[in-house]
């Protein structure tokens, strides 16, 4: 199997080093447009690794194509590879991106090429905790989404802008905008993060799972920040962002009917974002590579893979997910 | 003047109310009972 990355931020780096170090992988292109990083990187990853100094959107000899790069570079590149017949994972989380390669669904269809969006942490891991959740009930009400925790300061940068910008949330079969930053909930995720404050912001986790749970009442998602967040997200970043941050947790609620009652999931996991990002995306590639995802079209990982052994895989590569038992639900509070 | 002066005082204050409660209190309470285990292998099967 061939794999291309391009983009070597924290979560390209570690997606490119699971692929090199997964049996059956030939080969891995990388591409990036800092060239000391790609050759660096192209030295340390050995064999398996090859620097390729193209653009991000030129012709590349791969099984399947990962797009890691910073937000806004998605969706050109996508639309070129598709084009030429070969699948792409993308790991993006910014909302125009993700739109932009959900609106490739029809010519990827078309031309029998397989767009997976969203192949990261939030959204990616979050799309795989919702199937997985949605597989204990016979009909799917809610779905509530929470992530705290940056990767790389691209992902910091985006996560900053992200709760400036307006949250979209599907409620009673339409998309209602609501202002970024508003929606205060407490919310608890695996150890060792806790309860954080989350926080409505411009994420892109509903887009996907809507389309992947026809029928779902309400879709929401919520990030976590801090009262200096809030204070500055209409401003310039105030400070460079970190290299990394540090652990950081994904939170998925699922509300739904069994038999004659209502009932709720929560299911979540804890990891450095760039390190679980770069797992699901490698793993993502994969399994388009080997053929297990065979449903030709753009879409996010909830209408893609099957949740258990993905996460049977992810736990495998050290990425866990957990379930929350006893009193888990505070939706009552901030509602407005 | 003074109608000025009285706008941005009164703006001034706004921004401040509007400063302060968007930055005090929590958003509820937490979980009382319960708490997060890992899926186990028969949940991952």
């Amino acid at each position: 199997m061939r794999f291309a990355v391009l983009g070597l931020g924290a979560v390209g780096a570690r997606l490119a080093r699971q692929l090199v170090s997964t049996e059956g992988v030939e080969r891995v292109v990388l591409r990036e447009e800092r060239r000391d990083r790609v050759v660096a990187l192209g030295e340390s990853l050995g064999d398996h690794a090859e620097v390729d100094l193209s653009r991000y959107d030129e012709p590349v000899d791969a099984d399947v194509v990962i797009l890691a790069g910073p937000a806004g570079t998605h969706v050109e590149a996508a639309a070129a590879f598709v084009r030429r017949g070969q699948p792409v994972v993308s790991v993006g989380d910014a909302v125009d991106d993700v739109r932009g390669l959900l609106d490739l669904d029809a010519e990827a269809a078309e031309r029998g090429v397989t767009v997976v969006v969203g192949a990261g942490f939030a959204p990616g891991l979050t799309c795989v905790l919702a199937r997985h959740a949605a597989g204990r009930f016979e009909a799917i009400d809610e779905i509530h989404v929470a992530k705290a925790g940056t990767g790389g300061p691209a992902c910091a940068r985006q996560h900053h802008a992200a709760l400036a910008r307006s949250a979209l949330d599907w409620r009673d079969g339409g998309w209602v905008q609501r202002s970024g930053g508003s929606g205060r909930e407490l919310c608890w995720f695996p150890d060792p993060v806790g309860g954080l404050d989350c926080y409505r912001a411009a994420m892109p986790d509903a887009l996907l799972l809507v389309p992947a749970f026809p029928g779902v009442g309400r879709v929401t998602s919520r990030m976590a920040a801090n009262r200096r967040d809030r204070l500055t997200a209409r401003l310039p970043m105030l400070r460079p962002p970190h290299p990394e941050g540090g652990p950081g947790g994904v939170r998925v609620e699922v509300r739904g009917r069994r038999g004659a009652g209502r009932d709720v999931v929560v299911l979540g996991a804890m990891d450095r974002p760039a390190v679980a990002a770069g797992a699901v995306g490698a793993l993502s590639a994969l399994w388009l590579a080997g053929g297990r995802v065979s449903r030709p079209g753009a879409s996010g990982l909830a209408s893609l893979v099957d949740p258990v052994p993905f996460l049977a895989e992810l736990r495998r590569r050290g990425v866990r997910a957990a379930v929350f038992q006893g009193d888990a639900t505070e939706r009552d509070v901030e509602q407005g | 003047m003074k109608m000025l002066r009285r706008a941005l005082v009164a703006l001034g204050i706004a921004g401040m109310v509007a400063a302060v409660l968007r930055m005090r209190g929590t958003g509820g309470t937490p979980p009382q009972e319960g708490g997060w285990r890992e899926l186990s292998d028969s949940e991952l099967t």
